[in-house]
């Protein structure tokens, strides 16, 4: 399992967050699905490390979950971004820019260097 | 940003709320792992997978549902509380399956933590409470001190105090007060009140409210007004009845009326604190010191000041200096020599017992420690027999950290049980020791066990479940996992351990012996202490106070006609004709001291002076006390007003004013009383007595015939073979023949007055001895405990020694040279402590040097009897271990 990326676990809030924002309401398993999607597989996780996220999301009352039935007629818990929820991804995503900025020209320097 | 702490606290929220039913939330965890998994098997065979293969696939691509459900349940609860409680579960039932251990090593902590919490609440009440006044911090005592003449701090006159009031910078406000007793009469049986005689700004220099009516006003202090009277609420309600008309009307004392103008709560004390229900009189309008208002000289008054707020000691040093030297360079006579000094009034009340109670406050803290080594003993060898349990524990993936919590909240649970008992036990101390406390203890009725009191102990039992969990802790973290799965529980012992083991025995034993030692030095002052002969035989006196009115009894012709007539009915009674009137009394009523000039003598350089105490005694007090005359004649009938004045002068005198002379014949000029100026010839010297009580060195003493000194009163005492109970009501009778409004108070045995006075050496010497044996019994169990264990250990070597040929007593003899070698590094580390510790307590010893080499060696021996007793038990069991069993054991 070398293979799969180590990702940040703020990085994956993040990602949840945008997801749910983009996609409205959706299950865990859509939520995996839709990442390594958008990632086009390059970023392969175990989809079970969700779960940890959803539970620090619910926690910080930034998303809220309830039961419903999906797709294929499965009972499934379905996650909706939550109003606090949407103003701390627009400060997360500004402050993801900004960071993912700033590590990005000091990585070029050292490349350069 | 506001978002950040509402998130963090809503978190917190629904970790509380899961931690309340985690079930639910772990069954709701289930269903979505579940679900999750369906959809993911849909997903891979729609790709075309087989059923069973796409169900392995999804559990790969979901990861393992166990951790996961894991990782759930730590992020949704409260996982610290849960191990913790998790610990304290598995802790309890841990002390549940090993009674024994448990109830020795709670009982040995209760013992420790009662005890010291008891002395603490006596400490803390008496020595570091704040005094219950507004802003007590500020209030000092002001005293007058003579370094010329060794005199360390004594009162103020009241002219000096009028002038220091009016002159200085740094005080606020400043009272002056004194204490006598006067007769209260006419609600009742005559009776004796404590009456506290102060300035008008008494009330006001405490900032103390009245209960009812006014406190003095300023014109109340002046000579002239009418008398008023302050009463406590105790002495309201006692002798009053608590009647609310009492503010405005009037109270005889000493047959003279004051009006009541106010009522002290019953929290008001001062300034004997003990006093419990006194009542307070302007000085201006006192019987017996409101004539001595003028005069400079004397040293009465006990002074008491507000400190300014924010100012410094060196200010107030300065300002005291500078106002000293005014007084001297103003009235030279009365004031050159001395100085003016301040004392934190807390430090006054207190300064006295504060380093006896230190010094035992040390003593049981030092019980509390042996206690904690024992225990920590104990756990040591616990956790030598668990190191398998703990091995398994870390095989199976307990980090060091979590098997240090785990065995920490075993110690604490312990500590915290203990500290329970403790609490207990130590309500129970203080209510013994109240009943025990000796009656001159400051603030005694402030001791209890209070919240604060309560936290100590609690803190104690915390600080105490680290100090002996700690090192058990840690080596049972550190034990090698592999050897002992290897070798079972038969290993585990590192060396490192047994040294520790044997060191905090050794420990025990030094520790163990600082108590003894300073038991021992105490028993022994005191045994030297009350085997002092007091200079007077005490057996079969009863002593009676009687004090006269003094607007009733205003002139010393009527005192001495009043003592002749009592002592003449007294003497007619059967059995009680060995009687005499004396004042003061030795031992218990404070002493005269004068200064005295002799006859044909130069003067003394300035600053010092030859001093005395002074003594008014009836012709046969001599004979009735049974003080010896060494020469010359005691007083008989004839030395009355008239006849020439006399004096009879003790050993004492004689050996420091008159060496290697006759001092028959001598005369001598006493300053007091006023009406006797005029010498003295010497006509007796009699034997030393020990006036002031049984520890100190007879004074010069001067004795004056009562007829030619009289007081207000004083002490009846009657040698006699009849019981205490029938004399006092004889006493009684016969002085109320004489006036029926006198009453007799403080009527006890000599032998009783000597047994009060060594009181608080009695309290400290029993406590400190009472904590030598509790350190004794410990130390043995430590000794026990140590060796026993040593010796199962080795039942395997003993049982080869044996078999090889070992005889029974040379294994005997190893296991006591083991023992032996524990005792001696127990006790080169315990002389010197002992030494130190002694030295601290110096102050408590009388008659005996710190470091008495009998006292010490007496107790190493004692010592090293008391550990080889405790190692003889398990010694013998290793005797008879056969070698048979022992090499088949394990």
């Amino acid at each position: 399992m070398a293979d799969k990326s180590d990702i940040l676990q703020g990085t994956l809030d993040l990602m949840v967050l945008k997801t749910l924002e983009a996609m409205g309401p959706l299950h865990g398993y859509g939520i995996a699905r839709r990442i390594e999607q958008i990632s086009e597989d390059a970023l392969q996780i175990n989809q079970g490390t969700i779960y940890a996220s959803l539970v620090r999301l619910m926690q910080k009352r930034w998303i809220s979950g309830a039961w419903g039935t999906s797709d294929n007629n499965r009972k499934a818990k379905f996650y909706s971004i939550t109003k606090t929820g949407k103003k701390q991804l627009d400060t997360e995503a500004e402050n993801w820019e900004r960071i993912s900025s700033v590590i990005g020209r000091v990585l070029g320097i050292a490349g350069r260097g | 940003m506001l978002a950040r702490p509402f998130a963090a606290l809503a978190a917190l929220v629904s970790r509380i709320r899961v931690w309340a039913s985690p079930r639910a939330v772990d069954q709701e965890f289930e269903n979505e792992m579940e679900s999750h998994l369906e959809l993911l098997t849909e997903e891979n065979v729609q790709r075309g997978m087989g059923r069973e293969e796409a169900q392995r696939a999804a559990r790969l691509k979901l990861g393992g549902v166990t951790q996961l459900k894991q990782t759930n349940h730590e992020l949704q609860g409260l996982p610290f509380l849960e191990t913790f409680l998790q610990d304290v579960r598995f802790a309890l039932r841990m002390l549940r399956k090993n009674p024994g251990f448990t109830a020795v090593a709670v009982l040995t902590l209760a013992l420790g933590i009662g005890a010291n919490t008891a002395i603490f609440s006596v400490v803390y009440a008496v020595v570091l409470k704040p005094l219950p006044y507004a802003r007590a911090e500020q209030l000092v005592h002001v005293f007058a001190a003579n370094a010329q003449e060794g005199i360390a701090g004594t009162g103020i006159s009241y002219a000096n105090f009028a002038d220091l009031r009016a002159q200085n910078h740094i005080f606020t406000e400043m009272a002056a007060s004194q204490f006598h007793q006067l007769t209260l009469t006419g609600h009742g049986e005559p009776a004796i009140v404590d009456v506290f005689v102060v300035t008008a700004e008494f009330f006001s220099l405490f900032e103390q409210k009245p209960l009812a009516g006014r406190a003095f006003l300023p014109d109340d202090g002046k000579p002239g007004a009418p008398p008023v009277a302050v009463l406590s609420e105790n002495l309201w309600r006692v002798s009053f009845g608590a009647d609310a008309k009492i503010i405005g009307s009037s109270i005889v004392l000493d047959k003279r009326a004051f009006t009541v103008v106010g009522i002290m709560p019953a929290g008001f004390r001062y300034p004997a604190l003990t006093a419990n229900a006194p009542l307070w009189i302007p000085l201006a309008q006192d019987p017996l010191f409101g004539s001595w208002l003028p005069r400079r000289g004397g040293h009465w008054m006990r002074v008491t000041a507000r400190l300014k707020p924010g100012i410094s000691q060196v200010q107030v040093q300065a300002e005291l200096a500078a106002l000293s030297a005014r007084l001297a360079t103003e009235f030279p006579a009365e004031n050159s020599g001395w100085t003016i000094h301040t004392l934190p009034l807390l430090q006054m009340i207190a300064g006295n017992v504060k380093p006896s109670l230190l010094v035992l406050l040390g003593a049981v803290g030092l019980v509390l420690l042996i206690a904690c080594a024992n225990i920590a003993n104990l756990l040591l060898t616990r956790a030598t027999s668990r190191a398998r349990e703990m091995a398994v524990r870390s095989a199976l993936g307990a980090g060091r950290s979590r098997i240090i919590r785990q065995l920490l909240s075993e110690t604490a649970v312990l500590g915290l049980l203990g500290g329970l008992m403790g609490i207990a036990l130590a309500y129970w101390g203080v209510q013994s020791l109240s009943s025990m406390l000796p009656a001159d203890l400051p603030r005694a009725n402030e001791i209890r066990v209070d919240h604060f009191v309560l936290g100590f102990a609690l803190l104690l039992s915390i600080l105490a479940s680290c100090g002996f969990g700690l090192a058990p802790a840690l080596f049972a973290a550190d034990s090698n996992v592999q050897s002992s799965l290897r070798e079972g529980g038969r290993s585990g012992e590192s060396g490192k351990q047994r040294r520790t083991r044997g060191f905090l025995a050794a420990g025990e034993i030094a520790l163990a012996m600082v108590l003894l030692v300073a038991a021992g030095l105490l028993l022994r002052s005191f045994a030297n202490l009350v085997s002092m002969s007091p200079g007077f035989d005490p057996a079969h006196i009863v002593k009676a106070d009687i004090s006269l009115p003094q607007f009733q009894y205003s002139t010393p012709r009527q005192w001495a006609a009043f003592s002749s007539e009592l002592l003449e009915h007294i003497q007619a009674e059967p059995g009680m004709r060995d009687s005499a009137f004396v004042v003061p009394v030795p031992i218990g009523q404070g002493k005269i001291n004068l200064g005295f000039e002799i006859v044909g003598s130069p003067p003394l350089s300035a600053g010092s002076s030859r001093l005395a105490d002074y003594v008014s005694v009836s012709p046969d007090y001599f004979r009735v006390m049974g003080i010896r005359l060494l020469a010359g004649r005691e007083f008989n009938g004839h030395d009355i007003m008239p006849s020439p004045r006399v004096t009879v002068i003790s050993e004492a005198l004689a050996r420091r004013y008159f060496p290697n002379q006759d001092p028959l014949g001598q005369r001598l000029i006493f300053g007091f009383p006023l009406d006797s100026a005029g010498a003295r010839e010497i006509v007796g010297i009699v034997a030393d007595v020990r006036d002031m009580d049984l520890g100190q060195a007879p004074e010069p003493m001067m004795y004056v015939p009562f007829a030619q000194g009289p007081f207000w009163g004083g002490a009846l005492v009657v040698k006699s073979s009849l019981s205490a109970s029938s004399i006092a009501a004889t006493v009684r009778a016969d002085v109320r023949k004489i006036d029926r409004d006198l009453p007799v108070t403080d009527v006890t045995t000599m032998s009783e007055l000597l047994h009060a006075s060594v009181e608080q050496p009695r309290f400290r010497t029993f406590l400190l001895g009472t904590f030598a044996a509790m350190a004794l019994v410990l130390a043995a169990v430590g000794i026990f405990g140590v060796i026993s264990y040593s010796v199962s250990r080795r039942t395997r070597e003993i049982g080869i020694r044996v078999a090889l040929g070992s005889s029974r007593p040379s294994i005997l003899r190893m296991i006591l040279r083991e023992t032996l070698t524990l005792t001696l590094a127990g006790l080169a580390l315990g002389v010197p402590c002992a030494l130190v510790a002694s030295r601290l307590a110096k102050h408590m010893l009388f008659g005996i040097s710190a470091s008495d080499p009998v006292t010490f060696s007496a107790v190493a021996a004692g010592l090293a009897v008391v550990a080889a007793l405790a190692a003889y038990v398990p010694a013998r069991r290793a005797m008879r271990v056969d070698p048979m069993i022992a090499l088949r054991h394990e």
